[in-house]
C-alpha cells in the first residue's frame, strides 16, 4: 500500500547515534561547533584551576577553629552575655523558642502529608540536635544547653503526634499556632520585669542569626499581605485609595533601605513621645516590612496585569461579586504567575536584614565583624569566618528557592 | 398548555434604542428588539458589526450608554445589585472558553453555585456531576482545563454556566476557536440544550446549526439589525441587500 515500505506507520526508528546517550549529550551541549568546542575546553581549564586552588586552600591553609570558637555566639549574638542578662543564664530562652518551632515543623509534616515538609522538618531537627555534639566554644557549653538542643528531637515527635492524634493537625491551626509561637518568642526573649527567671533583655542585645531570622520571618509574613493590599489598591477605581497606594509604593521603592532604617531611628523618636512603645527592633522590622511590601506590590500587580481579561469576564458572567472574583480567580492566578519574583523579594529581604548594623544592632555579620575587630588575634581567620557566613546565607536562600520550585511544581505552574 | 403558550409569548429580554460607543467609535447604533422566553435567536453578521458587543451588553460585560435593557423584568442600570441579579440568571459561553486554569473541572463548575447561590458543596457537586454527564464528559471532573481538548473545555464551560441554573444562555462564537473535528461535539450539546427549552442567544457562523435550531435569525451590520426573521425566510428569501451580500459570501 505504501510507496515507501521502510516508513509504514508501525516502524518507529531510533534516533541517530549522535543524538543519544553521553556522547550525544556532549556533542549537542559542548562540541556542537568548533567555536563551542573551544569555549568548552577553555571553561573546563578555568574551572579546573579555580577548583584546584580553592581545594588546596581549604585543605592546607585554612583554619576554621574560629567558627567553632564562636559557635553559639553566631546564632544568638550578645544575647546571653553578662551585659545583656546580668547574673542569669538566658541561653535557654531562644532554645525554648526553637523547641516550639520544631514542634510546629512536626505538625506541618503531618498536615502536608510528608514530602518536602517532612524532609525539612527532619533536616532542621537533625542539624539542631547535631549542634549539641560541637566542642566547646567561647565559653563552656553546659549540659543544659546540649540537652535543650537534643530536646528538639522529642519536640518534633510531639508536634507530629499532636497533629496526628488531635484536631490541631490542620493548616489553619498550624498557622494560628505559628503566629502564637512568634509572639511567644518575642515575649520570651524580651522577658518581663518581676517574673523570676525572665529578666528583661533589651533588644539592643538581641543579635546573631536569631536577629536576622526574626526580622526576616516578620518581614516575609507581613510584607506579603501588605503587598497584596497595595497592589489591589493601586488598581482600585477609588482615586484616593489609588493615589495613596501609588505614593506609598513609589516613596518606599525610591529611597534606599539604609536611609529608611536610619530615619526610623533618628526621626521617629523626634516625632513621637519618648515613651512611645516601639523600640528599635520593632521600628527596624516595620521599615524592612514596608520596604519589601512596596516591591511585593509591584510584583503582584505585574501578575494581575498578565491575566487575560476573559478570566474576570467569565467570573462576572457567573454573578460572582468583585471581591470574590479577586479572592478566588484573579489573585490566586496572579500570585502563581509571579512566585519566582516573590521568592526573589523574600531572599532580598532576608539578606537586607544584615543592614540593621546601621542602627547599631548586632546581626550575625555585624557581630562577627565586631568580634574580629575586638580580638585582633583572630584577624587571620576573618576570611574563613566570612566564607562561612556566606555559606550560612546561601543555605537559607537556596532552601527558599528550592521550596518555591517545589511549590511551583505542586501547583503545576506553567502547565495549567 | 395555556400557561406554556403564555410563557412562550412573554418577553424575557427587551432592548429599546440601545447605543454603545467604544471611545468615538459608534458600535451599537440603536438596537430595539425583544426575545421571548424559550426562543432561540442566532445572530449573524460580519466581524465588527457589533453582534458580540450586543450580547455582552445583556449581562453588562459592556456598559451601554443610551437606551434601556430589561432582562427578566429587571432593568440593567448602574445598580450593582441589579447587575449581579441579572448575571446570575444569564449564563454565558465564550469563544476562548475562559475556564479557570487553576481550578479543576469540578471546581470550575461548583465555584459560583457555592459562592453565589450558597449551595452546600455536596449539592453543588451533585449538580455538577449531572451536568458533566449531560455534556458527555463525566469522567473528567478531577482534571485541570489544560488537560482537556478544546471541545471538552467548551463543554465544561457550558456546564459551568448551566450550574447556576440560568434562564437565558448567551453564546459568543462558541465554536470559532475549535478545531473542525470538535465543533460538532459542542453543537450537539447546544442542540440538546435548545430542545430542553432554554432561551438562547447565539452569535455564530455555523449556518447549518442556525438553520436547524434558530427560531429567529438576526443579522447585524454596522451596529444595527439589518434583517430579522425566521431561519426559513432569512436563508431562502433575504430582503435586505446587505443580507443577500453576506449570505452569498458565507454560503459560497
Amino acid at each position: 500500500m505504501s510507496a515507501n515500505p521502510e516508513t509504514t506507520l508501525s516502524t518507529a526508528l531510533p534516533p541517530p547515534i549522535l543524538d543519544r546517550g553521553l556522547l550525544g549529550w556532549a556533542h549537542a551541549n559542548l562540541f556542537s561547533s568548533r567555536f563551542n568546542a573551544a569555549l568548552s575546553i577553555l571553561s573546563a581549564a578555568l574551572l579546573g584551576a579555580v577548583a584546584w586552588f580553592s581545594l588546596r586552600w581549604v585543605i592546607q591553609d585554612s583554619d576554621w577553629t574560629l567558627i567553632a570558637t564562636l559557635s553559639g555566639r553566631l546564632i544568638i549574638g550578645p544575647y546571653n552575655t553578662e551585659q545583656a542578662c546580668p547574673g542569669q543564664d538566658c541561653f535557654w530562652r531562644p532554645q525554648v523558642s526553637l523547641l516550639m518551632v520544631t514542634t510546629l515543623l512536626g505538625m506541618a509534616w503531618v498536615a502536608a502529608g510528608g514530602g518536602l515538609t517532612k524532609r525539612i522538618a527532619i533536616g532542621v531537627t537533625a542539624v539542631l540536635a547535631a549542634f549539641s555534639l560541637l566542642p566547646n566554644g567561647l565559653e563552656e557549653m553546659g549540659m543544659d544547653v546540649r540537652l535543650l538542643l537534643v530536646a528538639n528531637i522529642p519536640a518534633l515527635a510531639l508536634g507530629w503526634a499532636l497533629a496526628r492524634y488531635t484536631p490541631l493537625g490542620t493548616v489553619r491551626w498550624i498557622a494560628i499556632l505559628a503566629v502564637c509561637t512568634f509572639a511567644a518568642t518575642l515575649l520570651l526573649l524580651g522577658g518581663r520585669e518581676g517574673v523570676p527567671g525572665l529578666q528583661p533583655v533589651s533588644v539592643i542585645h538581641w543579635g546573631g542569626l536569631m536577629l536576622n531570622l526574626l526580622l526576616a520571618v516578620a518581614g516575609i509574613a507581613l510584607s506579603f499581605p501588605i503587598g497584596i493590599a497595595l497592589a489591589l489598591g493601586r488598581r482600585s477605581d477609588l482615586p484616593v485609595v489609588k493615589l495613596l497606594c501609588v505614593v506609598f509604593i513609589e516613596v518606599f521603592r525610591g529611597v534606599p533601605l539604609i536611609t529608611l532604617l536610619f530615619m526610623s531611628q533618628v526621626l521617629v523618636p523626634l516625632a513621637f513621645p519618648e515613651d512611645f512603645p516601639l523600640n528599635s527592633l520593632y521600628r527596624a522590622a516595620i521599615v524592612i516590612t514596608l520596604f519589601s511590601a512596596a516591591y511585593m506590590a509591584e510584583n503582584i500587580r505585574g501578575g494581575l496585569q498578565a491575566l487575560h481579561r476573559g478570566q474576570t469576564e467569565a467570573a462576572q458572567s457567573l454573578g460572582l461579586p468583585n471581591w470574590q472574583i479577586t479572592l478566588f480567580i484573579t489573585l490566586p492566578q496572579a500570585i502563581r504567575n509571579v512566585i519566582p519574583a516573590i521568592v526573589g523579594q523574600f531572599i532580598a529581604l532576608f539578606k537586607d536584614t544584615t543592614l540593621v548594623y546601621i542602627i547599631g544592632m548586632q546581626d550575625i555579620v555585624t557581630y562577627s565583624r565586631a568580634f574580629i575587630q575586638g580580638n585582633p588575634e583572630f584577624i587571620p581567620s576573618a576570611l574563613e569566618l566570612f566564607i562561612f557566613l556566606g555559606l550560612v546565607f546561601w543555605i537559607f536562600t537556596y532552601s527558599m528557592s528550592y521550596i518555591s520550585r517545589q511549590i511551583e511544581q505542586n501547583l503545576g505552574v506553567g502547565r495549567r | 398548555m395555556d400557561t406554556e403558550t403564555e410563557q412562550l409569548s412573554e418577553d424575557i429580554i427587551v432592548c429599546t434604542d440601545l447605543h454603545k460607543w467604544f471611545g468615538s467609535f459608534h458600535v451599537l447604533r440603536g438596537i430595539t428588539t425583544s426575545v421571548k422566553r424559550g426562543e432561540k435567536v442566532v445572530i449573524l453578521g460580519p466581524s465588527g458589526s457589533g453582534k458580540s458587543t450586543f450580547i455582552r451588553t445583556l449581562n453588562r460585560l459592556e456598559e451601554h450608554q443610551r437606551g434601556t435593557i430589561v432582562v427578566d423584568g429587571i432593568e440593567l442600570s448602574n445598580d450593582v445589585r441589579n447587575v449581579d441579579a441579572i448575571r446570575s440568571e444569564v449564563g454565558m459561553v465564550f469563544q476562548q472558553f475562559n475556564l479557570f486554569p487553576h481550578l479543576t473541572v469540578m471546581q470550575n463548575i461548583t465555584l459560583a453555585p457555592q459562592k453565589v447561590r450558597k449551595w452546600p458543596r455536596a449539592q453543588a457537586e451533585e449538580v455538577a456531576n449531572e451536568l458533566l454527564t449531560r455534556v458527555g464528559i463525566p469522567e473528567q471532573a478531577g482534571k485541570y482545563p489544560s488537560e482537556l481538548s478544546g471541545g471538552q473545555q467548551q463543554r465544561v464551560a457550558i456546564a459551568r454556566a448551566l450550574a447556576m441554573q440560568p434562564r437565558i444562555m448567551l453564546f459568543d462564537e462558541p465554536t470559532s476557536a475549535l478545531d473542525p473535528e470538535m465543533i460538532n461535539e459542542v453543537l450537539d450539546v447546544m442542540r440538546e440544550l435548545a430542545h430542553s427549552g432554554m432561551t438562547m442567544l447565539i452569535v455564530s457562523h455555523e449556518i447549518g446549526f442556525a438553520r436547524e435550531v434558530a427560531d429567529r435569525i438576526m443579522m447585524f451590520d454596522e451596529g444595527i439589525i439589518v434583517e430579522e426573521g425566521t431561519a426559513e425566510e432569512f436563508f431562502t428569501n433575504p430582503k435586505h441587500d446587505r443580507a443577500k451580500e453576506f449570505l452569498s459570501k458565507i454560503l459560497s
